[in-house]
């Protein structure tokens, strides 16, 4: 029904278009059968080196959390185990790195490092891709509806949005946090909490501009309901943004529940955590003559928001190719992503330029 | 003008209310006997747990205690704490120089560093200068405040003193008037550690700010006219290039606030942010509680100031 861009992804064509490689480079007309957008997306994404490694590197890290159990097994150290003689020197100093059998050292428990960073990327990716997950839902949910009923809805739906983008986020989690103390749902659910408006406005300027589409107005020409036209054709269209956002808002989430738990709001040792085991090492001294078990869930977490960051805007050029950078090097592309990069990221930024950019429609009478 | 003012101050006024409100909502809805058992400390008795109720007003209806919170914040007043029942106000008068002098300086840092950089880079686009600017912003872009503030204390503090260079002082603080060049010392690695991620944002801001503002007609008129390049560059573009950089000024205070709350964890400064922590580990709710509405409301009247200024700075807002 809906003639948006990204659907209609035709799953005959789609067969053609796996049938065989080398059949398709010798029959150049069947290269231009059946490339669906999505197709098209990935082929541009393909050519893009520092979006392709950090997708490496993130499939790399989920691995790692899936299959943390057996990892640690084969490691032979729990993540919680303490090895008093084998991981710390008499004087109680930890063992270093590839020593006794530990591949990044011990911390000053004598635990594994490598075992608790292996575990602490569970909590940071359930975290990050939890708390986005159920932004993205509530966010799409009540972007799409703001925006396609306007008027008082939209009035108050967007106010609300509003109020809660000028929220300080850390604070008021801190504030859920201390009442309610901490738990891995809780965190979910208040990192949620904060991030789903700048969903929510994206969404809703985008939907804006789809509900006066002529595709829109035929489906409701041949009397399809509210409903039935937001979920078949106005949502397939969002798809494209929600995924972009969505991947850039995962490095924020993530790096927000490291701090949470840094401030020993978040996950509560022993249970590891990037952000607890930082916290950890910095309550005593001595971190100081063994950097090893500060600096590597350091190392960790910064290789982690990097990966997303850059993928995310490399997602971002292949899926938008409207944007118009057409093919850039590698060094220019890892200079354009500065701009993803900051706590606040550039999803925070995009939504607050949004945000004036609504105030200054809503003052045009 | 007018209009868009009043309608800011009114919408200012209603984000203010719906902040005290959840605050009120978060910390003190619940369970009356609790709150009251936990204001009337460890040992108390029944007796006591009952009057601690009355003192806070918790037989009342739910809208009257808020009312009264309300009224309370607007005499200026936050409350007793429950640990020591001394008013939050003389806690948070304490803690707030502290608060401050971090935020402060570290924003002259961060504009000190960033907009050098960032008109070094658009003036020399694509060149080594430029790059050794990008690599600046990446470096620190992507480090967490709190991962760039504990590596600080461990390279710049424990190794240099072990190496015998004992530049920068332990974790802590000493107030301005007690030492303004201890005070100084003590804050400068906080201040970089604060600074830095931000410098690195507003360094890529100004660059394409000014990149943008030097494309335009009027810079090359000037450059026709015979001005200098140094003249043109500085008078003509950077002056329009800074306006966005004002704005985002204000809207970054809520992210600097959050992360002065974190240096302050990491280098052990008595600030606002410590005694917010301090406190949720006593369940002293009322203290945590004023930090979050005073923190809250300062960033919402930025955010209102900015939209104010932004409408100044940019006719077509005010005049549509």
């Amino acid at each position: 029904m809906s003639q948006g861009g990204l659907i209609g992804v035709d799953v005959e064509q789609e067969r053609v278009e796996e049938k065989d490689p080398e059949l398709l480079a010798e029959n150049k007309e069947q290269e231009f059968v059946g490339r669906t957008p999505w197709r098209l997306a990935w082929l541009r994404l393909r050519k893009d080196k520092v979006a392709m490694v950090s997708l490496g590197f993130i499939v790399f890290l989920v691995l790692v959390a899936i299959f943390a159990p057996l990892l640690t097994a084969l490691i032979g150290h729990g993540p919680n185990a303490q090895y008093t003689t084998k991981g710390l020197s008499l004087s109680g100093i930890p063992v270093g790195p590839g020593q006794n059998g530990f591949i990044l050292g011990t911390d000053d428990q004598g635990r594994d490092v490598l075992s608790r960073i292996i575990y602490g990327s569970q909590i940071s990716l359930e975290v990050g891709i939890g708390a986005t997950a159920l932004a993205l839902a509530v966010g799409t949910l009540i972007g799409l509806v703001a925006g396609y009923y306007g008027g008082w809805i939209d009035s108050i739906l967007g106010r609300f949005m509003d109020i809660l983008l000028s929220f300080p986020i850390l604070l008021f989690a801190i504030a859920i946090v201390a009442r309610f103390g901490p738990s891995l749902e809780l965190l979910i659910i208040v990192i949620a909490m904060f991030s789903w408006p700048y969903i929510g406005r994206l969404v809703r300027g985008q939907v804006i501009g789809l509900r006066e589409r002529e595709f829109v107005e035929a489906a409701r020409a041949l009397g399809a309901s509210d409903l039935r036209i937001m979920v078949f054709d106005i949502a397939p269209n969002l798809i494209a943004l929600a995924v972009i956002y969505a991947t850039l808002l995962i490095p924020v989430n993530i790096v927000l529940e490291a701090t949470l738990s840094f401030l020993g709001l978040g996950i509560q040792p022993p249970t590891a955590s990037w952000g607890n085991m930082i916290a950890e090492a910095q309550t005593g001294d001595l971190y100081t003559v063994a950097w090893w078990f500060l600096v590597f869930p350091c190392i960790a977490l910064v290789l982690t928001t990097l990966a997303f960051n850059l993928f995310g805007d490399g997602l971002r050029d292949a899926l938008d190719p409207r944007r118009g950078r057409g093919h850039l090097g590698t060094v220019q592309k890892v200079k354009r992503a500065a701009r993803a990069f900051a706590f606040p990221s550039e999803v925070i930024r995009a939504a607050r330029s949004s945000v004036f950019r609504s105030e200054r429609e809503r003052e045009t009478p | 003008m007018i209009r868009l003012v009043a309608r800011r101050l009114v919408y200012l006024v209603l984000v203010l209310i719906v902040i005290t409100f959840l605050t009120y909502v978060v910390f003190f809805v619940g369970n009356p006997n609790d709150l009251a058992a936990r204001f009337a400390g460890r040992d108390a008795g029944p007796a006591q747990i009952r009057d601690a109720a009355v003192r806070l007003g918790l037989n009342h209806g739910f809208w009257y205690q808020y009312w009264h919170y309300l009224v309370g914040l607007l005499h200026g007043s936050f409350g007793l704490d429950f640990q020591n029942q001394v008013p939050i106000n003389s806690e948070i008068a304490r803690a707030f120089p502290v608060t401050a002098s971090l935020v402060v300086g570290s924003v002259v840092i961060w504009l000190l560093i960033g907009i050098p950089i960032g008109i070094m880079s658009a003036t020399h686009p694509r060149t080594l200068r430029d790059r050794a600017g990008t690599t600046f912003a990446l470096t620190f872009l992507s480090m967490p405040t709190f991962v760039l503030g504990v590596l600080f204390l461990l390279v710049f503090y424990y190794y240099l003193t072990r190496a015998g260079l004992s530049w920068f002082p332990a974790a802590g603080y000493v107030g301005i008037t007690t030492s303004p060049g201890q005070w100084f010392l003590h804050l400068i690695l906080p201040w970089l550690t604060l600074a830095l991620v931000q410098a690195a944002i507003y360094t890529r801001l100004i660059r394409g700010s000014l990149l943008d503002v030097l494309g335009e007609d009027y810079i090359r008129t000037a450059r026709a006219k015979g001005l200098s390049r140094r003249t043109v560059i500085y008078k003509h573009g950077v002056r329009a290039a800074l306006t966005p950089v004002v704005t985002q000024l204000g809207i970054d205070v809520g992210t600097l606030l959050a992360g002065a709350f974190v240096t302050e964890r990491v280098f052990g400064l008595p600030g606002l942010g410590q005694l917010a922590l301090n406190a949720i580990g006593a369940a002293d709710l009322p203290v945590v509680a004023a930090v979050v509405v005073l923190a809250a409301s300062f960033i919402v009247i930025m955010n209102t100031i900015v939209d104010i200024v932004y409408a100044l700075l940019d006719p077509r807002v005010r005049l549509a």
